[in-house]
């Protein structure tokens, strides 16, 4: 699909290292040298790159979990971000998850309810609702990991390698609900890995030394 | 509910729901005020100290308060960190973040003090049971502050559980009654709040300015729980 070109996220030349071990043999690693990249409302965008150049890196500097050391970020409506390793606290249930994140999102209480029971549904994990996380399996805590970056509706999503853990079905099903999102105008950036999902991409970036370039 | 109030009550019902948490939670008092306040008087006279009977006991309560305070701040920091960073970056913000995990540790901090205040009062008796119980709990938000701070330093559980029961360890044997007055002893946190637990224990009161310097370390200890709360919540430079 052909993307009206308007700007949702434009990344331009991001750099970051990292700094390993202790003076004086402290040594610095340079993980992005000067990455940009952009994307348009209603597009669904790859982000590839062997293991360690900086995918997830990036991810995280573009919504803001690490700071970048140059480069600038700019975004244009709401943020949701799915992290790789599911964030979350192993002793509260789905249910309070989703109530702690209505929270932050800022959303009333209807709207909070009727997004829980949506997303609940349409990654079909009603029954886990009142289970603990510590009490879930890595494919269903995965579920709640992705429903948490989409309860609020967000403009632009940002998804990590969302579908570690999900069985085929399940795998089938994100791929349709990232569809539907951008059919309907959600930016989507999407680290992905393997070849058979570039059909579904509007785009691909790949990042190769430091640097995105457009595959 | 506000977005705190619903995010301290969490923060709260997570360390609550830990079986293990609420087994230690009786039974480190019970351990530090029973078992060892009988043996407390000859340990305190073999390093040199005078602590004895009730003032023993009482002082033996407050240790078990700072010791599981600790270990409940350090965990408040280090295992929920990337989860409460990704909390603040979906709009909750860091420093929102922090006064719902501060007004959770103070919470727990009370919590553990009543425990040991308890257990204190059915096994020894307490003449000055309002001193004793504000002594007890300056101890632990104390050590909430201590926990806090070593949970913003250092990442892994074994690494950061030794870190805390290290400095409760040179804390509570060079403190008054035991080890002596001079050098290290003089610095040490809890120091104010230890005399002021062994006036307690004995049914005496304390001077204004041992009540004036506990409160200006429970602000400082305070102050640095938040710091260490907001500073894990915020994004990182590395």
């Amino acid at each position: 699909m052909t993307a009206a070109k308007h700007p949702i996220l434009r990344a331009e030349g991001i750099e970051k290292s990292f700094h390993r071990g202790i003076p004086p043999w402290r040594s610095r690693i340079e993980v992005l040298k000067g990455a940009s990249l952009e994307v348009n409302r209603g597009e669904l965008v790859g982000l590839v790159g062997e293991n360690g150049s900086g995918k997830s890196t990036l991810m995280k500097v573009i919504v803001g979990l690490l700071e970048r050391d140059t480069g600038a970020v700019e975004l244009d409506g709401k943020l949701g971000y799915c992290p790789q390793i599911p964030l979350l606290w192993e002793k509260l249930t789905v249910a309070e998850h989703f109530e702690l994140f209505a929270r932050a999102y800022a959303l009333d209480p209807a709207a909070a309810r009727r997004a829980s029971t949506d997303l609940l549904g349409e990654l079909q994990f009603e029954r886990y609702r009142d289970y603990r996380i510590e009490d879930l399996s890595g494919g269903t805590r995965q579920k709640l990991n992705l429903a948490l970056a989409l309860m609020h509706s967000p403009d632009l999503l940002l998804l990590d390698e969302p579908y570690s853990g999900f069985d085929w079905e399940t795998y089938l099903r994100f791929w349709e609900m990232s569809e539907k999102r951008r059919d309907a105008g959600m930016g989507i950036l999407i680290v992905s890995h393997f070849l058979s999902e570039r059909e579904r991409l509007d785009r691909i970036y790949e990042l190769r030394d430091g640097r995105c370039v457009e595959a | 509910m506000s977005a705190i109030a619903i995010s301290g009550a969490d923060f709260l019902r997570e360390h609550l729901r830990a079986r293990l948490t609420l087994i230690l939670l009786v039974a480190i008092p019970a351990l530090f005020v029973i078992a060892s306040a009988s043996v407390l008087g000859e340990f305190a006279a073999a390093l040199g100290g005078s602590v004895a009977g009730d003032s023993a006991s009482a002082l033996g309560a407050g240790w078990a308060a700072a010791f599981l305070a600790g270990a409940l701040g350090f965990f408040q920091v280090s295992s929920s960190r990337e989860a409460d960073r990704r909390l603040a970056l979906a709009g909750m913000g860091a420093t929102r973040v922090a006064v719902a995990r501060i007004g959770a540790s103070v919470v727990l901090g009370a919590l553990v003090s009543a425990v040991a205040f308890l257990t204190l009062l059915l096994s020894a008796g307490i003449a000055h049971p309002a001193h004793t119980f504000a002594a007890i709990l300056i101890f632990a938000l104390t050590y909430i502050g201590i926990g806090t701070l070593v949970g913003s330093f250092v990442n892994g559980a074994l690494e950061g559980s030794l870190t805390v029961a290290f400095i409760f360890l040179i804390d509570a044997f060079s403190g008054p009654g035991m080890s002596g007055s001079g050098g290290i002893a003089q610095l040490m946190p809890t120091r104010k709040a230890a005399d002021v637990l062994i006036d307690a224990g004995a049914g005496m009161g304390s001077p204004i300015g041992d009540w004036i310097a506990v409160g200006l370390i429970i602000l400082g200890a305070l102050g640095l729980a938040a710091a260490a709360f907001w500073l894990s919540a915020r994004p990182r430079s590395a």
